[in-house]
């Protein structure tokens, strides 16, 4: 009684397994096979072209597709909507561009660890080439210099892995693909100046958590067009920690101290609708400008409604593919820029009509 | 005589019923990946189980107690810190390492002390004393890594000892000292009797607070250790190192067939579990399965081995019952 | 036989332990002689527990001394009993269920070599040996506590109260929730080690087996030692005229304070 008993759900364990097994092997032969649907092909709309068109000016000459290598590709976690996405743009790249892509990611967005581990078992594997998005600059160190040594190809996109702590360890990054976040606060900051004309007027920054590389680089990319503008007074940076609430809060704490502000600029789209609130619930929001960043799809639709002045977008699907193409590139030994960055679409609410699709 | 074999067999049923997993899980997956059973791959494996190796041991000792450790994981991050501080400071690695040990150690032993003293759930102490722990790390380090270490100090992570590295040596060093101290020494006989009677043990006239004290400093001072090999080998000291590593040592514990109420416990069983995860998670890596399917199998694994090790001590008692 | 051919081994002087306003001993003055049984009965809050718990160590008296082998002490604990030569066998006898029977046996008082290995062969020579000379039926001592019969489980009590090494032993309801013949073999265990030299504590509620293994009885109510009896020359019907009492007026009163 008690063998049986103990016999079956050793069954049950091993068919686990086996069935986890098969529902992987299952979804992977699907994207190798499936046939490619017509519109993925194309880019979505105008604007994903213009984007695509900038960055394949970046990567020329283009590399040779439809290789059939394989592409490991780590991204940070599959439970924030933004690498969901990224993980669907990978795929559709890599049916594109005629690669075998295969996507893994960290359990949570805190596990470092355990996004090493999986880093480490990747490279056990026959991978060409590796792209992979860091929890934080040091944690996959150790992996990237053991694939450095199978000489697979490693391309770091987004989130930066510290360089000099890879050089330390004995390893090297191949290409580096990113957003230029100082050209995202550049670009919006340089939308609020226009708007506000030649009389100029008082602005403001709301950051995320300060320290993180994306807060810095928009704040200073902001704080430098503000500052070099004339007329144009930057009168607060405060952080919001990327905080729906606090962003509220700070917003209408600027708003009692600079009653004529004119623009804010927040370093995320969540803090910048927070900041629209705030002001809408002040009776303030007539007459100023916010601008967030990020693109999400709430904030299309403020955007929409006009209750949010504009956002900087970039688009996942072009963003990856190009990283696909920079692997590719790494793995045919071709030069490659140090780094390639992801071309910036300014969207407003007066421009917004041209962005549906967009991803 | 037969019958006392069968005895033996039984004791150590868990662990060889958990080793038939591990067993058939490797086949299993050597079977399906031609990457699985390389060397390279069984060196990383080895590699990355060492950090639950290190830590499952200590919190072995303490789970033994019936008690639980849930510091683990900030103790990690502030050992790595207090290292880092050190050596940034001019100390050199040898002693700057030590205080690292010391401060996990200590952090431990104030576990078991409170504990004890005021007769608290060791589930709430460590509860405060993680969150205390994590505060002492962020304020250390302001929130910002330290890194960039000495060869000498990242030698304990990502150094060479032949065909292995340091932190499999001293996973191993501390899963076999271990294992000694809770077979062979008083300490660990103390430790089963404290979770299987913790009065009768202090009815025989033994120290029970001061060796549950010691226990939970060794479990500290385990931490630490992990704390040391996970410093090393990333170069950097984060206040966020180890977050939620008290779970896995405790999933690996538990998995290896120590009870959670006590009074029964194997180093053996914990050091099968740790691999059979460390296995588990690669193999399922490299089968590409998402990672959504892998915290499900993991965690489906976990269950089922604890209720199969449930049934099997329960089927054992009532036959043994029935026969008396 | 009388109590003035040899000295006590323990002597309890004036022994009080309050509980808040309640007395549970009261002024108890007691020896304790070597080769002896002597029995401690009473009603439920009698005080008996509690007379057993401050001998054992497990609480220290409000008022009074204790005095073991010519020593004076203000209070014991489990430790300081044990070495002074104080066994207790618990009425829930005190076993490490998921330990095994060479390990309660020696809990707390592990041989060891090289001054900390556990020298576990010895150990379970000795095992085999104490339990063979007590009768206790257990044949292998690597047996879980929790795998054995109840008459088992107290013969390793016992064993691990001889093994202590002392030479008083102390039993607290030792046929409480025993068969009969269980019983029978705990009570030829108890004569048996009084014979051998032990001073034997026995507390009961079982005024049968009390005058069958004691040579003296001390009646308690109320906090108080109301009789210290020779075996030998009582009746059950005196010793139940003082458990129950009737003049007890008095100790009412002072109780309900």
């Amino acid at each position: 009684m008690k063998m049986r008993k103990v016999g079956s759900l050793v069954l049950i364990l091993a068919l686990l397994v086996s069935l986890v097994g098969c529902g992987g092997s299952t979804q992977n032969s699907d994207n190798n096979q499936a046939a490619p649907t017509p519109q993925q092909s194309e880019a979505a709309n105008a604007k994903m072209q213009e984007m695509e068109d900038i960055l394949m000016a970046q990567l020329q000459p283009l590399p040779e597709t439809n290789t059939g290598d394989k592409i490991g590709i780590l991204v940070i976690t599959l439970t924030n909507p933004f690498w969901v996405g990224m993980k669907e743009a990978y795929e559709a790249a890599g049916q594109e561009l005629g690669v075998e892509v295969e996507v893994m990611a960290a359990p949570t967005e805190n596990d470092s660890k355990s996004q090493l581990e999986t880093l480490q078992a990747m490279t056990a594997k026959d991978y060409k080439a590796l792209i992979i998005s860091p929890i934080e600059p040091f944690n996959l160190v150790p992996g990237i210099v053991q694939a450095n040594n199978k000489g697979i190809k490693v391309v770091n996109l987004g989130p930066g892995v510290d360089t000099a702590a890879v050089a330390n360890a004995g390893g090297k990054i191949d290409g580096r693909i990113c957003v230029d976040f100082e050209e995202q606060g550049k670009l919006a900051a340089e939308y609020i100046i226009e708007k506000m004309g030649s009389e100029g007027g008082k602005v403001a920054i709301i950051q995320g958590i300060p320290g993180a590389g994306q807060s810095e680089g928009r704040t200073q990319g902001a704080k430098k067009a503000f500052e070099s503008a004339p007329n144009v007074e930057l009168v607060s940076i405060q952080p919001a920690n990327w905080d729906r609430n606090t962003a509220y809060n700070t917003a209408t704490n600027l708003i009692q101290a600079h009653p004529d502000l004119k623009g804010i600029f927040c370093c995320n789209d969540v803090m910048a609708l927070a900041a629209a609130d705030a002001l809408e619930a002040a009776g303030q929001r007539e007459g100023k400008i916010i601008f967030g960043v990020d693109f999400i799809g709430e904030a299309a639709e403020a955007m929409k409604s006009g209750k949010l002045d504009g956002s900087i977008a970039y688009s996942s699907t072009v963003y990856a593919k190009a990283a696909v193409l920079l692997a590719l590139k790494t793995i045919q030994e071709q030069e490659v820029p140090e780094t390639v960055f992801s071309p910036l679409a300014v969207v407003t609410k007066e421009n917004i009509d041209q962005y549906e699709g967009w991803k | 005589m037969i019958h006392r074999l069968w005895t033996k067999t039984q004791d150590y049923a868990s662990q060889v019923l958990l080793g038939l997993i591990l067993v058939a899980a490797i086949i299993y997956l050597s079977m399906v990946s031609e990457h699985f059973l390389t060397w390279f791959n069984i060196r990383n494996i080895l590699d990355q189980s060492t950090l639950l190796v290190i830590m499952g041991v200590g919190m072995t000792f303490v789970i033994c107690t019936a008690g639980i450790d849930l510091s683990v994981g900030a103790v990690v991050a502030l050992s790595g810190i207090c290292m880092a501080t050190a050596m940034h400071s001019g100390l050199a690695v040898g002693p700057a390492i030590l205080l690292g040990l010391l401060a996990g150690t200590i952090i431990g032993l104030l576990n078991g002390l409170i504990i004890s003293a005021f007769n608290i759930n060791p589930f709430i102490v460590t509860l405060g004393t993680m969150s205390v722990t994590r505060g002492i790390a962020l304020i250390m380090t302001g929130g910002i890594p330290i890194y960039g270490f000495s060869t000498a100090f990242t030698w304990w992570g990502s150094g060479h000892i032949g065909p292995i590295n340091p932190p499999m040596l001293l996973a191993l060093g501390i899963a076999l000292a271990g294992a000694v101290v809770l077979n062979y020494t008083k300490l660990g006989s103390y430790a089963l009797a404290l979770g299987g009677n913790e009065e009768a043990l202090h009815r025989s006239g033994v120290a029970t607070k001061k060796n549950k004290v010691i226990i939970y400093g060794i479990c500290g001072f385990t931490a630490a250790l992990a704390g040391l090999v996970v410093t090393a080998r990333l170069n950097t000291a984060e206040p966020l190192a180890g977050y939620m590593f008290e779970l896995d040592a405790i999933a690996a514990v538990v998995l290896g067939g120590t009870d959670m109420k006590g009074g029964r416990g194997s180093i053996s069983g914990t050091v099968i579990a740790c691999l059979l995860l460390g296995v588990l998670r690669n193999g399922l890596t490299i089968m590409s399965i998402p990672s959504y399917y892998q915290q499900l199998a993991i965690g489906l694994i976990i269950l089922i081995a604890v209720i199969i090790s449930e049934l099997r001590f329960r089927n054992t008692l009532n036959r043994l019952q029935e026969a008396n | 036989m009388t109590d003035s051919d040899h000295k006590p081994i323990i002597r309890l002087r004036n022994i009080t332990k309050n509980y808040g306003n309640i007395r549970a001993l009261q002024n108890v003055d007691l020896d304790i002689y070597m080769s002896q049984v002597l029995a401690v009965v009473g009603d439920n809050g009698a005080g008996k527990s509690t007379l057993i718990k401050v001998l054992s160590g497990a609480i220290k008296p409000s008022q009074g001394e204790i005095e073991v082998a010519g020593k004076v002490y203000t209070g014991l604990n489990p430790a300081l009993a044990i070495s002074l030569g104080i066994s207790t066998v618990y009425q829930d006898l005190a076993l490490v269920d998921t330990r095994d029977v060479a390990a309660n046996l020696f809990l707390g008082r592990e041989l060891v070599k090289f001054g900390w290995w556990l020298d576990k062969k010895l150990m379970l020579e000795k095992s085999k040996q104490l339990l063979r000379n007590l009768n206790v039926n257990i044949v292998d001592p690597q047996r879980m506590v929790s795998q054995l019969s109840g008459g088992q489980r107290q013969g390793i009590a016992v064993a691990r109260a001889v093994n202590q090494g002392g030479k008083v032993i102390i039993f607290d309801e030792p046929t409480a929730a025993m068969g009969v013949n269980e019983s029978r073999q705990i009570l030829n265990l108890i004569k048996d080690l009084a014979e051998q030299g032990y001073a034997v504590i026995v507390v009961s509620h079982n005024l049968h087996h009390v005058l069958e293994i004691s040579q003296r009885i001390c009646v308690m109510k109320q906090g108080r030692l109301v009789a210290n009896l020779e075996t030998a020359q009582s009746s059950p019907s005196e010793i139940a005229h003082y458990i129950t009492g009737v003049n007890n007026l008095e100790d009412d009163q002072e109780i309900a304070q």
